[in-house]
């Protein structure tokens, strides 16, 4: 899809301008009506802060927020894949009780709101199930080397317990979209892909891996990416648990320092800039697919 | 292949009916020793709070900082224990405290019968008072609580806090507006889309003297008088009974009235936030 260069004409100049005229205007009555007190020349100490303790530049709130939130999306993302992946297998595969399972799942979750789940999943669900996994246990751990890890890959210790509540909760919710997108990409292959598969001798399984999935892989991965996009912005509901990523940041920082307008804004700008980095990554991914699966 | 498959079929049925027999043993399981004895066994001394300024509030480094986080520090120095601090959504803070994510609320709460009906309060440490900010233009004239108690007034509150209970009490003819924080409320009156603001002593007034052309105050002090007290789980003598002696030791120091006097009556740390 590589078409010619298309130069910018008098019209594209004139409806940009436009454009540019209307959004100035709106940002103008905006501030003419709200009479606020812009306040931005503090901001920026709440992301980059110098640390005189340590003598280093260290993040500051807002960044600390963005970091949980790129770990809560990852670790989100990934168990929703598998989950999501497991259950969408099940929901095309033959045995009865297992799309049953599939359709259960999908079901379930699909039909109720994403933060009532939360809510109901972090006060009955997470506090029976953590206690049986004894996290909190290995959060007591005196190893210095293993806590260092936990910090950087998952969470604060002490917050830990929280943390993995949010992360399964929401990779139970977004598992459920997975398993449509999953599904629909197998089922979208052509029948006959099966049958003249199962005619060469591959087992099901080896069909699946051999025949199907690469070919159902590039259809589902424009949805998929979607979805993972999603992720990293419903991650934003689970500041209802008071985990302390970007939105419950901001919230505890605008509860401190009034600053309402200036805190909102950021915030929308680093969730713009998280989603946007994201979707150049997947896009570039799929041209890569999409090169690989040029010379079959 | 079709034995492996049953095989995995019945070990996923296995699973489940496990994870589903062992919720209500975990449920049950809930140790009967006290909160005061699990913090010194554990060390740590797990403190709920909420931003509530100047009570807790994150400085510029991301400390918490603020009367309840010195009177918590203070409380676990004297028990030898470190304190943890869980920052907590207010409308949430009662079910978390109930189904254990900490140990003791000392978030600036006010004893109020409905709630102690789902929690135990210890005795106050501190008192204070609802006090009101208006908008300039939108309520100009007004004057005293009760030139707000009318139909068609808008009265802005943080959700679930008391100052929610006394604008009802006070201003019942009004229309009360309830937000998640503290600073949505006041930019509304800041804004002018509602007429005042309800909220906990000292911050209307300290709005007030930020934003003195446009907020003003209808009147003078506070109309409620409210008791703070630590709320802790229901049941639980030996915890409640620590806490009272506590609190009647650090006041009979005189070190409340000086912590006190420090984040209510100074603006000192003011420089510290921003």
């Amino acid at each position: 899809m590589i078409g010619k260069k298309k130069r910018v004409g008098i019209v594209d100049l004139i409806l940009l301008s436009g454009i540019g005229v209307a959004a100035a205007w709106l940002v103008y009555q905006a501030n003419q009506q709200a009479q606020y007190q812009w306040n931005w020349q503090v901001i920026p100490q709440y992301l980059l802060r110098f640390d005189e303790l340590s003598g280093k530049w260290v993040p500051g709130l807002i960044l600390e927020g963005v970091l949980v939130t790129l770990r809560l999306s990852f670790w989100a993302t990934l168990l929703a894949l598998i989950i999501g992946t497991v259950m969408g297998l099940f929901r095309t595969g033959c045995s009865r009780y297992r799309r049953m399972i599939g359709s259960g799942y999908v079901g379930v979750i699909r039909n109720i709101p994403v933060l009532v789940w939360i809510f109901i999943f972090y006060y009955f669900i997470g506090d029976r199930l953590l206690p049986a996994l004894a996290i909190s246990r290995i959060t007591n751990t005196e190893s210095a080397a293993l806590s260092w890890v936990l910090r950087s890959l998952l969470a604060e210790p002490a917050q830990l317990p929280i943390f993995i509540s949010g992360v399964v909760a929401l990779a139970v919710y977004e598992g459920a979209y997975i398993t449509e997108i999953i599904r629909a990409g197998i089922q979208s292959i052509d029948n006959g892909q099966w049958e003249a598969s199962s005619g060469l001798g591959f087992t099901r399984a080896q069909q699946l891996r051999h025949i199907i999935f690469p070919q159902a892989l590039r259809r589902i991965m424009p949805p998929l990416a979607g979805q993972f996009i999603s992720t990293i912005k419903d991650s934003s509901i689970v500041s209802v648990i008071s985990i302390q990523e970007l939105t419950f940041q901001g919230m505890e920082l605008m509860a401190a320092t009034f600053l309402t307008f200036e805190i909102w804004i950021t915030i929308l700008a680093l969730y713009f800039v998280l989603c946007l980095a994201c979707s150049l990554l997947v896009e570039r991914f799929e041209l890569t697919l999409k090169k690989e699966a040029r010379p079959l | 292949m079709k034995a492996v498959k049953q095989l995995t079929d019945r070990v996923l049925m296995a699973v489940l009916v496990v994870c589903l027999a062992a919720v209500p043993g975990v449920v049950s399981a809930g140790s009967q020793e006290s909160v005061v004895e699990q913090v010194l066994k554990r060390g740590v001394l797990r403190v709920g709070m909420s931003t509530f300024v100047p009570w807790a509030m994150k400085d510029k480094t991301g400390k918490l900082i603020g009367f309840e986080i010195d009177v918590a520090t203070r409380l676990a120095e004297d028990m030898g224990v470190r304190v943890e601090f869980i920052p907590t959504k207010w409308s949430g803070i009662i079910p978390a405290l109930l189904t254990g994510k900490f140990d003791v609320i000392i978030g600036g709460m006010g004893i109020l019968p409905s709630r102690n009906l789902k929690v135990n309060f210890s005795n106050p440490y501190d008192f204070t008072g609802m006090s009101l900010v208006a908008n300039r233009t939108k309520a100009a004239g007004m004057t005293g609580v009760e030139a707000f108690n009318q139909p068609g007034v808008v009265i802005a509150a943080r959700l679930g806090s008391t100052a929610v209970t006394a604008a009802k009490r006070y201003m019942p003819q009004a229309e009360i507006r309830m937000f998640d924080d503290e600073a949505q409320a006041y930019q509304e009156v800041i804004n002018g889309r509602v007429h005042a603001v309800v909220g906990s002593a000292p911050t209307p007034s300290f709005q007030s003297l930020k934003y003195p052309d446009r907020l003003f105050l209808p009147i003078e002090g506070t109309f409620t008088r409210e008791p703070i007290g630590f709320a802790v789980r229901k049941g639980d003598v030996d915890t409640l009974n620590f806490f009272n002696n506590w609190i009647g030791y650090v006041e009979a120091e005189g070190w409340l009235k000086e912590r006190k006097t420090y984040w209510f009556e100074t603006n000192d740390w003011e420089s510290q936030i921003q």
